[in-house]
């Protein structure tokens, strides 16, 4: 579904550059839940705008596919049409402040060129799957931050897409909402869309893994230190002078 | 496109036009007094062209005769003249021809043919008809090579002065509109700039949800070329109907210099349609660079 070969990405400034992303290798299979952690700075920002397409990778190191196409080869005028397959959610939400819960889910869709009766017919769907669909004519300032979330999440699911990716999902919810995002994307899960979670909330990932077995990638210094799915992974890292991250440490 | 999302579309341009109402008024206004200097320019050349056509029509030169020209050598210089590259057709005025028509002139006061009865004052003369008023001067030199020929009289200053008058006018109505629609280029860039700025957070997550660039433009577009076409319209009002009364009040108070050149400008019938069409093609195709350069770099999300 989503692989990375050998991914490098290096920012450069004009004066130095900046390596945010080396070696990166990994393979994320269709249905699975993959949550993506490290402190800020081990990369996870640019993991997700290399599968977004809002940065590529270094030139000739490294590829990226999403459904066993090369997202490094992809025309520029191509992206669109491919984003049209992914659902994503930020940690600000990204709502449109002036249009209501609805409004918001189905500008989504309209500027995507779906015709209005499918739109009428969705919007109220999905926005009663993340159990919202009382509140479809309230503006976003009107509800709470874990609500604002669920109308992000209603509007990633809008397209029927085959994975959700979310940025810190939990980031501007109280804590104890945080629990039921978490809840909203391993149910999402559980219908086979493919869910990476990016997020520094070692705590979150610890406990919810241990409940639902979930896949724990560790991201440290621009490379990969854990994989739940492949121990190899952290033995590797550790072999090739990585430096050990303790708190980060999670055993299956 | 889906018939829906355009319809969808054109009425978010339409609402950011009525969100930044000011920025849209402002540059509306901006656009509209550009159109009315370049259809001033516009018909200001029409008119000046129409009148050089005018005094085209009254292309004819006067060849006064040497005094006491035979009979034979008249008609020799009669077929030179009628053989020159240049020459439509001539007249000729008999002294005694003269005398009548200025004698007719100033009947009421003396009687002329009595006064001059054997000293006739006046030459023979020619009217010389030209093919085109540019062969004028070309054809003077010719007329002054001839024996005979005492002296040419030629509106040749007058001519000439219309000419270069129409040659800087043309070439000025460039250069305005060159300059007017550079200026029109940066105040939509600005406009639209300015709406893309407030739809910011709206393009981000139109770029997310994978909207196509053409999907993110479309709005401005329409923004920036009602503008502009709202702009054309209220400059072809105000530039048609100036010129309506302007035309009209012309030709109701005559003086010897409009007399001089017709008397009449170039009828409203005859331009308005170019008027507008050409306020039209300027608002629509510039104010589509303007918005296609302003959200360009906007794009590259």
């Amino acid at each position: 579904m989503i692989e990375f070969q050998h991914v490098y990405k290096t920012y450069e400034t004009h004066s130095d550059e900046n390596v945010a992303l080396q070696d990166i290798s990994l393979k994320i299979n269709e249905g699975e839940f993959v949550f993506v952690r490290g402190h800020s700075g081990a990369g996870k920002s640019t993991f997700l705008k290399l599968m977004l397409m809002e940065e590529r990778p270094d030139k000739g190191r490294g590829k990226i596919f999403l459904n066993g196409q090369d997202l490094t080869k992809l025309r520029r005028r191509k992206i669109p049409y491919m984003r049209r397959k992914l659902g994503v959610v930020f940690q600000d939400f990204r709502l449109i402040p002036t249009m209501t819960v609805y409004e918001n889910v189905a500008f989504a869709m309209r500027v995507t060129n779906i015709s209005n009766k499918v739109i009428r017919n969705r919007v109220p769907y999905v926005l009663s799957l993340v159990g919202l669909e009382d509140k479809m004519d309230r503006l976003p300032d009107e509800l709470s931050g874990g609500e604002q979330q669920r109308v992000a999440v209603a509007r990633a699911l809008a397209h029927g897409p085959k994975v959700i990716i979310a940025d810190e999902p939990t980031g501007n919810i109280d804590p104890e909402l945080s629990m039921d995002i978490m809840q909203l994307f391993e149910a999402i899960n559980k219908v086979h869309i493919t869910v990476v979670v990016v997020t520094h909330e070692h705590e979150l990932v610890n406990s919810l893994a241990a409940r639902y077995g979930n896949r724990v990638i560790t991201l440290a210094h621009g490379r990969i230190a854990a994989d739940t799915a492949d121990p190899e992974v952290a033995r590797r890292y550790l072999a090739n002078g990585g430096q050990p991250v303790p708190e980060l440490s999670y055993s299956v | 496109m889906r018939f829906s999302s355009f319809i969808y579309l054109f009425g978010q341009g339409l609402h950011n036009m009525r969100a930044n109402r000011m920025m849209t008024f402002a540059s509306m206004g901006v656009l509209t007094v550009c159109m009315l200097l370049i259809g001033t320019a516009f018909l200001l050349g029409v008119n000046i062209d129409y009148m050089v056509d005018y005094l085209g029509d009254q292309n004819f030169v006067v060849a006064y005769l040497d005094e006491g020209v035979t009979e034979e050598d008249r008609a020799a210089v009669e077929a030179q003249i009628g053989a020159m590259p240049g020459v439509a057709g001539i007249t000729y005025n008999s002294p005694e021809a003269v005398l009548q028509e200025y004698s007719g002139m100033l009947g009421q006061y003396t009687n002329l043919q009595e006064v001059f009865a054997n000293d006739n004052p006046f030459r023979a003369n020619y009217q010389v008809t030209l093919t085109d008023v540019s062969q004028m001067e070309a054809v003077v030199a010719r007329l002054e090579g001839l024996g005979h020929i005492y002296r040419v009289n030629a509106p040749l200053a007058v001519q000439q002065l219309f000419l270069s008058l129409q040659k800087v006018i043309t070439y000025g109505s460039y250069g305005l509109v060159a300059v007017l629609g550079l200026v029109s280029i940066v105040v939509i860039n600005n406009t639209i700039r300015i709406t893309v700025f407030a739809r910011r957070r709206e393009i981000g997550i139109m770029k997310l949800v994978g909207a196509t660039n053409g999907f993110i433009r479309f709005p401005f577009f329409v923004e920036g070329t009602a503008s502009g076409l709202l702009s054309a319209v209220i400059a072809s009002g105000i530039v048609c109907g100036g010129y309506y009364y302007l035309a009209q009040w012309y030709a109701a108070h005559p003086t010897n210099l409009t007399q001089l050149f017709g008397g009449e400008l170039v009828p409203l019938e005859q331009v308005w349609y170019l008027v507008v069409a050409a306020f039209v093609a300027f608002g629509f195709i510039l104010c589509g660079i303007g918005t296609a350069t302003s959200i360009r770099k906007h794009l590259n999300v």
